[in-house]
């Protein structure tokens, strides 16, 4: 107890540590930490479907967002997480497969599109494989980009925590 | 600002005896060391967690890109979800693979920063009917990381029984408190907006939070229907305090909403900056984290309470602490647990139980039911700063005070927000892909609004928390079986706010995006209260309108339990209130020779 306050500061070196080494580590696109790099191409580009680069702003893929995904479910403590992603990628290879004939990867924009609105009108009751897939990568993509600095500056143009000397909005008149 | 309490475990002495022993370093506890030590009684403070510094674990600014899982916890802990309450039989955490299981607050967003002010459920079961139980173990307790809004009570609550005829009055009265919620206010700072309301009295306030404009627009919408919306009351000193020095003024950071809760600065109270600190600087209070109490020890030549017996929560080494007067304030059920616990020859059924009333009466608020919507003119707007302070708005009770509904008893009131947060909620629930889905969560981002009920839930006898010894904690001792269930009242109460949720949307022309009147679990208002309820009568309560045993002149408890019902305001404020007026009693009362 006497040392609590050092043992503490010196957790927190540590764990400062770790943050970096975490940082440092982190997937570069050529070097998933969890998926194969024809998994990961996958999934990137699924995300920058989802959320694509417009006028406005960057998506997915300058976000990072495949990037995050991947670390998330490399260090996920149950094993159903990490082979539910793998299997939800093949679902939508096989998916791509049975309708156009060739992977998602190679089906081309419009095919892409196309696969993914008919997954799209049924995200709020999915029942197949690919159906549940898509609604979880698009809520994982969705947290994975807002909660990003691209998503948080440049798209939302957050204007939030900051010191503010004043409060912001209008008086209860 | 380095908080380190100056006191060692090891230097505690506890061969003397102390004027108080105050069990609990929560809203309660930590108000009853300020109180009891500024009458200049030396108090010794039991606390069974850890002292852990908020300043520095909570990073309230940390934006979540340069944390390495975006704010989440390690994924080898795990947050209890509704469905586990909802479809497991408590303790909930059994058999769990994970490290740590938390209760469900820590499955919000930014939930890393406090996962080791909450206990881990594996170390703590409870076992009986469905219950979403969450507790603190840490200096603090609870406070830690409140919701902060800082409600009075009124005689609508305090002579509810009087109002229609259910359940008890309290042993009190309003006019008996004011004084002491005023004292509260001065020294711990409350934000609000005065409206007059005699449900829902208006405090010593300081600067109000500003309102967006959706808010002020159903504001005006609802003054039309004999309604009030007015800006949270937040328990946050807005303006700051001239006398406490461990503590900032509010600089709207919005980190309060982000995360579970706390604020690294301390602008919202929590007990360790807002009444222990400054307690210790009186040079009267020691304190003992990481003591476990298990038992209030009786003198059985008086009948009165010598002190209690804990564990070193490290070490599980007991230890006997001696006081002339034993305040629990471990929380509503843990207090009840150590009474409950606390059996001698002299009291068979646990100390200052000769009533039977211990454990029962237990009552708390039902939740769920909520309504989001769009203000369609904000559409598409340009971004506003809309989160940038503690709270967003309250709508005070209005049901079953001029009016009597036809099912149900009490009221409820709803706590709402509106705008663009950090990472909005329109990222969730707008639908498709691509470039219409992003134009759609932006535009839309500063056009939401929402609002969900806390409802009074009746105090009844027969819900009720007992001892289990057939299940212990990870310290040996025997935990709580919960008998409690949401009755027929609550029911209908929790139809009738999906209704009025809506009614109120539609008519400030919102378009509406959902209404549930789904209820949550048993337990997740966390406002846990009633255990040990005051009344004139030693039949039927266990203690007086001073928080003192019937049965033992020298125990009090000050906590949640003491309240005779739940309100459907929220309990914090009046926690302290009735603390203060309490402790004020017992000093006077101890200089008196009378205790």
């Amino acid at each position: 107890m006497e040392n609590g306050l050092n043992r503490r500061d010196l957790l927190t070196l540590l764990s400062a540590a770790a943050f970096t080494r975490l940082q440092l580590t982190a997937a570069e696109p050529n070097n998933p930490l969890f998926f194969t790099a024809q998994e990961f191409a996958l999934l990137d580009l699924l995300t920058d479907l989802i959320i694509p680069t417009d006028a406005h702003s960057p998506g997915a893929h300058d976000a990072g967002v495949a990037a995050y995904i991947d670390r998330t479910v490399a260090e996920s403590f149950r094993p159903e997480e990490k082979n539910s992603w793998r299997a939800g990628l093949a679902s939508i290879d096989e998916l791509a497969q049975h309708t156009h004939g060739s992977s998602f990867l190679k089906a081309g924009k419009q095919k892409q599109v196309a696969l993914l609105t008919k997954l799209a009108a049924v995200e709020w009751r999915p029942e197949t494989e690919p159906e549940k897939f898509f609604t979880q990568l698009k809520q994982t993509t969705a947290f994975a980009y807002y909660s990003s600095s691209i998503g948080i500056h440049q798209d939302i143009d957050y204007k939030g925590n900051v010191i503010l000397q004043e409060f912001v909005g209008y008086d209860a008149t | 600002m380095l908080l380190q309490f100056p006191t060692a475990n090891s230097e505690v002495d506890l061969d003397k005896t102390y004027d108080a022993v105050v069990i609990g370093s929560g809203a309660a506890g930590g108000m009853a060391a300020h109180v009891l030590t500024s009458h200049g009684l030396k108090v010794l403070l039991l606390e069974a967690g850890k002292n852990q510094d908020t300043s520095k674990i909570l990073h309230s600014m940390q934006w979540p890109y340069d944390h390495p899982r975006r704010g989440k916890m390690p994924p080898d802990y795990h947050a209890l979800t509704t469905n586990e309450y909802n479809f497991r039989q408590a303790p909930y955490a059994q058999n769990s693979p994970y490290k740590k299981v938390t209760s469900y607050v820590q499955g919000w967003g930014g939930s890393d920063y406090s996962k080791t002010l909450v206990v881990d459920e594996k170390e703590h079961p409870y076992t009986g009917t469905r219950y979403a139980w969450v507790r603190s173990r840490a200096v603090g307790g609870k406070t830690n990381i409140w919701g902060r809004l800082a409600l009075r009570l009124s005689d609508y609550d305090f002579k509810a029984k009087t109002h229609d005829g259910y359940g008890q009055d309290w042993p009190i009265s309003y006019a008996d408190v004011a004084p002491y919620y005023d004292r509260v206010d001065f020294y711990l700072g409350v934000s609000g907006h005065p409206e007059n309301l005699p449900e829902m009295p208006d405090g010593k306030f300081q600067r109000p939070l500003k309102l967006n404009y959706s808010s002020l627009h159903l504001r005006g919408t609802l003054k039309g229907m004999g309604r009030m919306l007015t800006p949270y009351r937040a328990g946050v000193a807005t303006d700051g305090l001239k006398h406490n020095k461990y503590r900032s003024r509010c600089y709207g950071r919005g980190a309060c909403n982000r995360h579970v809760g706390g604020c690294d600065i301390h602008a919202a109270f929590d007990s360790p900056t807002g009444l222990i600190r400054p307690a210790m600087d009186t040079g009267n209070l020691t304190m003992r984290p990481n003591s476990t109490v298990y038992e209030v020890t009786v003198d059985r030549k008086t009948g009165k309470a010598s002190g209690v017996s804990f564990l070193d929560s490290d070490t599980r080494k007991s230890y006997q602490a001696k006081a002339k007067v034993v305040v629990l304030a471990a929380s509503t059920l843990e207090s009840a647990r150590l009474m409950l616990l606390s059996k001698s020859s002299l009291y068979p059924n646990g100390i200052g139980n000769s009533s039977g009333h211990v454990g029962h009466n237990f009552c708390e608020h039902v939740m769920g039911p909520s309504v989001a919507g769009i203000m369609k003119e904000q559409i598409g707007k340009p971004r506003t700063l809309d989160d940038g302070r503690p709270g967003g708005f309250y709508v005070p009770r209005f049901r079953n005070l001029k009016d009597r509904q036809p099912n149900f008893v009490r009221g409820y009131g709803f706590e709402g927000g509106a705008g663009c947060g950090m990472v909005p909620g329109t990222a969730f629930t707008s639908s498709g892909f691509g470039e219409e889905y992003k134009k759609h969560v932006r535009d839309y981002a500063g056009a939401t609004i929402e609002m969900g009920a806390f409802g009074e839930v009746l105090a009844r006898y027969e819900n009720y928390v007992e001892v289990d010894s057939n299940v212990k904690d990870a310290w040996g001792v025997p935990v709580l079986r919960f008998n409690y269930r949401f009755g027929d009242n609550e029911k209908k109460m929790a139809a009738d706010m999906a209704v009025t949720a809506r009614e109120m949307f539609e008519a400030a022309k919102f378009e509406i995006v959902s209404v549930t009147s789904d209820v949550l679990p048993e337990g997740w208002s966390i406002h846990e209260l009633g255990t040990a309820r005051m009344g004139d009568d030693p039949k039927t309560s266990v203690l007086n309108q001073f928080q003192q045993s019937h049965d033992v002149k020298n125990l009090f408890v000050v906590d949640g339990s003491s309240h005779v019902s739940a309100s459907c305001q929220n309990p914090t404020w009046t926690i302290m209130a009735l603390c203060w007026r309490s402790c004020d009693y017992l000093a006077d009362q101890l200089n008196r020779g009378q205790i």
